[in-house]
């Protein structure tokens, strides 16, 4: 009989079907397997207390089966916030939480995604992870599926390259790496939603990987190396999604998308084919921001999102945002002399060796921004800035640097409240909800009971401020004893769980020469860092 | 440019759709079918086009009406049509199209008939139609963002009847449209299940039929 596999986004389907990886492994275990696959997301709680008031189990959105009778049950997990919901999911399902609970009528419990970069805090709730990017494994996997009995499955499954299996691998996973991206098809028939999804636009994936080698970014550490698409293959792509979905929009998705070697050829390209289209490039880099607003500025308008992340060089210096004043004068200039009307600027604080004087030069670049706003856009354009707390996380340089805490990200959001020019407006992230994904982000074995014990005390949708209520987790954290928001982290644990295939010197390194101020270049065009990814048939793969 | 009159149903599980995602799946069902739609002037063009009489979430609706703009020089043939239902996504199904010419049509709806099922005491539910058909005024309050607005439902809502079945009893209502508005179908069922002292609870609302001026 056919595999059956549920593929699940822990969170409402609104945000859940706009999610990539989802698209992914949904279209290539239907195509290119002998599984089937369905999905599942997180009902909103009133459905979810509706659904329990009933006795209606979760069920899949194609064929309404319930999700606790398939197979294999995948989770993407995206971000520490969204761990209760996972336990809200499987409790809806009837599937016992613990994974040592379950017997052949239950389904094997998988996670992927971002998030298994540290798998403990969930380690008992997920019969296996699998660490990296799947779509060399998806034969592996079914075929783990195709044996009789639940532990003649999860025997198969734990030999499979990349899978961890708590209590049972003597090993960490290695990270797997797709090498085959660059001559693969995107998705070419995605699930379109009839409801207005989050990101509403056909997505081609250009690029996977980023070596722009910033010290605090997961995506830009996990994801290596860079792998591009050809130009031709993303143009007939867009032109075919289009067609397909019936989008007036098409997205080129990467992690850095104006560093694709193709993004002019491209862009010039589809805008031939389809004249008047949308087309979004998402994280524009501000030191080519300038060129890449001036190649959109022709036909689009709206609003642009800069990333200085730190408010002076000697910070963005350590952190290895390799932006100076002047590029960021340039972007800000070219965004409003292109024609667009709102500027948001994206910021962090509580990074490795920020000063007062690092978050007050936030207010000054701000100002900066502002006086150019009405300078060159006329009073129609508006600057806002966007502050987020920096949770330290696992496989980064910064992975053993301390948390700032609670009362530093509080003191330094009034220090910016209070230097921020009038007229612009600042968005602060809620700091509690910083605290909890820091206790997350790092947390070894043992944390999947704080996770547990404030999901039993309401905790679901923590990602959602109306629903996040940190009172739970501080109620968790008390009958638990796990500590919320602690500064540092005895040892890196997640290695004990994952090889990411980055080297802990390159590590030490990086630390060091952020202490010192110093750059590291990006190895695309630059010298080699020795991160250790690359190695054998693992590598850099450009089109140009 | 001219207007096309596109009738649909909207069944299974495309009742669930809102307005916008009606006008979404509209949108994407011309662009799949490689139909153009105009667009309209502007920093962000939209497309043209309207549903002059939106269906009620968990509404299923035959006849439904949808109002396009095409460019100049597309004409409806049986292939658009073919093309149309080909590019549909589930329980959504173009019925047919008319050329309606340059000018807007502007459709104007006068009536329109709704039948639902709802659970409970039959006997006390027949006998609350029965009360509102002989009631003279029916006063409710409808509360929304922008206040509280008082609304004769027997202005708006008639030929009320009820038809006791095997699992429930179906309710079937006119709800008549005048230049100030019209009842909402949950009005006067609330205002029924109330009576019957039964949960206010739709099952299968269906719209049978539109009048248009």
């Amino acid at each position: 009989m056919r595999p059956r596999i549920v593929l699940s986004y822990p969170d409402v389907y609104e945000i859940g079907v706009s999610n990539p990886a989802l698209q992914i492994l949904y279209s290539q275990i239907n195509d290119a397997t002998t599984a089937s696959a369905e999905r599942a997301y997180c009902p909103w709680p009133d459905m979810a207390d509706l659904m329990r008031a009933a006795g209606v189990p979760l069920w899949t959105l194609e064929s309404f089966a319930q999700v606790g009778e398939c197979d294999l049950w995948g989770f993407t997990l995206p971000h520490e916030l969204s761990y209760a919901n996972v336990l809200e999911m499987l409790d809806l399902a009837g599937v016992p939480l613990l994974a040592g609970e379950r017997d052949g009528e239950h389904p094997i419990v998988l996670g992927g995604g971002p998030a298994v970069a540290n798998p403990w805090p969930l380690a008992p709730f997920f019969d296996a992870f699998f660490i990296g990017e799947a779509e060399d494994r998806l034969g592996a996997l079914v075929a783990a599926l195709e044996q009789d009995g639940r532990e003649a499955r999860l025997r198969t499954l734990a030999a499979v390259p990349g899978v961890w299996m708590p209590g049972r691998s003597t090993g960490p996973a290695e990270r797997q790496v797709f090498m085959g991206f660059s001559a693969s098809q995107p998705v070419l028939r995605p699930v379109v939603p009839v409801l207005e999804a989050v990101h509403d636009r056909a997505v081609v994936e250009v690029m996977r990987g980023c070596t722009a080698g910033c010290r605090f970014c997961q995506a830009g550490m996990w994801y290596r190396p860079v792998r591009e698409r050809p130009v031709d293959l993303v143009v007939a792509a867009a032109d075919r999604l289009l067609g397909e979905t019936g989008c007036d929009e098409v997205s080129l998705l990467s992690l850095s998308s104006c560093d694709y070697s193709g993004v002019t050829e491209a862009l010039t390209r589809i805008r031939e084919l389809r004249p008047g289209l949308r087309v979004s490039l998402p994280s524009l880099r501000i030191d080519s921001a300038a060129e890449s607003l001036a190649r959109f500025a022709a036909d689009q308008r709206g609003s642009v999102t800069l990333a200085p992340e730190a408010g002076t060089q000697e910070l963005r210096d350590a952190i290895n945002k390799g932006v100076d004043e002047a590029q960021f004068d340039e972007a800000v200039r070219a965004t409003f002399e292109g024609g667009f009307t709102g500027l948001k600027l994206y910021f962090m604080i509580g990074l490795p060796g920020e000063t007062d004087e690092d978050v007050l030069g936030i207010a000054r670049m701000a100002g900066a921004a502002t006086r150019l706003a009405r300078e060159i856009g006329k009073g129609r354009a508006r600057v806002s800035v966007a502050v987020s707390s920096y949770v330290p996380k696992a496989h980064t340089p910064f992975e053993l640097e301390p948390f700032a805490g609670e009362q530093v990200l509080r003191r330094r959001q009034q220090l910016v409240r209070e230097a921020t020019p009038r007229g612009v407006r600042v968005a602060f992230h809620d700091v509690a909800a910083s605290v909890v994904e820091a206790t997350l982000a790092r947390g070894g074995p043992g944390t999947a009971r704080l996770v547990e014990a404030a999901w039993r005390r309401g905790a679901r949708f923590d990602g959602w401020s109306e629903h996040f209520d940190v009172r739970r987790w501080e109620e968790a954290a008390a009958a638990t004893g796990i500590g919320l928001g602690e500064p540092g982290v005895g040892r890196p644990s997640w290695r004990e769980a994952v090889d990411a295939r980055l080297s802990e010197g390159f590590f030490a390194d990086e630390v060091e020469r952020s202490r010192a101020g110093e750059p590291t270049e990006d190895c695309r065009d630059g010298a080699c860092g020795a991160c250790g990814v690359c190695a054998g048939e693992i590598g850099m793969d450009l089109i140009a | 440019m001219s207007w096309w009159l596109l009738t649909f149903s909207r069944r299974g599980p495309a009742r669930y759709l809102s307005h916008l995602d009606t006008q979404r799946v509209v949108q994407r069902t011309f662009a799949r079918a490689g139909v153009p739609i105009a667009l309209s002037q502007g920093m962000r063009p939209k497309p043209r086009l309207s549903l002059p009489l939106p269906l009620p979430v968990g509404a299923a609706g035959d006849h439904e009406l949808a109002v396009v703009e095409v460019p100049e020089g597309i004409e409806v043939t049986t292939a658009t049509l073919k093309a149309l239902r080909e590019a549909s996504p589930p329980g959504f199904a173009p019925e047919k199209i008319v050329d309606a010419g340059e000018r807007h049509p502007r459709p104007q709806p006068r009536a329109a008939e709704y039948a639902c099922v709802l659970d409970g005491d039959a006997g006390a539910l027949t006998a609350a139609v029965e009360r509102y058909n002989e009631t003279e005024v029916a006063v409710r309050e409808r509360v929304s963002p922008k206040g509280t607005r008082r609304l004769d439902l027997k202005e708006y809502a008639g030929d009320v009847v009820a038809i006791p079945l095997g699992g429930g009893t179906e309710v079937r209502f006119t709800i008549r449209h005048r230049s100030d508005g019209a009842a909402r179908p949950q009005e006067l069922i609330d205002l029924i299940a109330e009576w019957a002292q039964v949960e206010p609870v739709m099952r299968g609302l269906e719209r049978l039929r539109i009048t248009w001026e």
